[in-house]
């Protein structure tokens, strides 16, 4: 969020663009904060807060500019500046993944999955929900900007603060880790993922 | 691969640039702004087994995510705990 304020709105005008511009996302903004923080009050909080910022910051708001990449990253910056520090709670990360897939700009594409089409499509919205939140949350969070919520890369690059290169890596790194976990709840489920079905 | 055998007609069975063609294919299915994006997918997804395969894959995870993964009810005192937050702070 840029600090530079700019005083051009009116009372009016502010109650417009949060009203018109902000509130409409309010269901994305919510199951963001949710799958980040997976506590239903806490995400209510980051929600809020994020929300309250947004109008107490509305002058650096350009009307007309992406005003749902703008929450989702006040959102963001929340979740690691307040949520994470109250909390005291170290992200959930799997270190040894992060380890493996994090700290390389080298993405293996080769990696092929057995993962079938059709036994995704049969998954039930727990099994996904599961897979999703069992990802790191840095890994889990490219997914959902870019799977739930349709960012595109120069969006999220900027939600993030990141290089659209990483954005790229991440969400690569970030699908090949979800389909691990989805083939093997496929495996459980009977389905045969590598032979001919 | 030899499960998609039949279906594959002329597909070729490697692809010749993996990581450049999936990542243009992930682009595309993103959603990203790609010159000639139809043109290319047209093309890759008929001629490429790898990429037809990884494309559909790619595909379907990200349908499902949108459909399973998006549904989460607001509660309903959110939207008026926001409004009564601003009016106090205007």
């Amino acid at each position: 969020m840029s600090e530079v304020q700019r005083k051009k709105y009116t009372e009016q005008e502010k109650n417009k663009i949060f009203d018109g511009e902000f509130m409409p996302h309010i269901d994305s903004m919510y199951n963001f904060g949710y799958r980040l923080t997976f506590d239903e009050d806490d995400a209510k909080d980051l929600v809020q807060d994020t929300y309250l910022k947004a109008y107490r910051f509305i002058n650096s708001f350009e009307q007309g500019t992406n005003a749902k990449a703008w929450l989702f990253r006040i959102l963001k910056n929340s979740f690691i500046n307040d949520y994470r520090k109250k909390s005291k709670q170290p992200s959930k990360v799997d270190y040894q993944e992060v380890e493996t897939y994090y700290n390389s700009d080298d993405v293996d594409y080769s990696m092929t999955s057995d993962l079938r089409v059709d036994s995704v499509k049969d998954m039930l919205g727990d099994e996904i929900s599961n897979a999703l939140n069992s990802l790191a949350v840095d890994f889990r969070t490219v997914i959902i900007l870019c799977d739930l919520e349709g960012f595109t890369y120069e969006e999220m690059a900027k939600i993030l603060d990141i290089p659209i290169g990483t954005v790229r890596s991440r969400l690569h790194r970030a699908r090949n880790l979800l389909k691990e976990k989805l083939r093997s709840y496929a495996q459980n489920m009977g389905y045969n993922t590598d032979e001919e079905g | 691969m030899e499960n998609s055998l039949e279906e594959s007609g002329e597909r070729k069975l490697q692809c010749s640039d993996v990581s450049k063609c999936f990542q243009l294919l992930e682009s595309i299915l993103d959603g990203n702004d790609v010159p000639d994006s139809k043109e290319i997918l047209k093309s890759k997804l008929a001629k490429c087994q790898p990429c037809f395969e990884h494309f559909h894959l790619e595909q379907a995870i990200k349908e499902v995510l949108r459909n399973k993964c998006t549904k989460h009810e607001v509660p309903s005192e959110l939207v008026a705990n926001i409004r009564q937050k601003i009016e106090e702070i205007k």
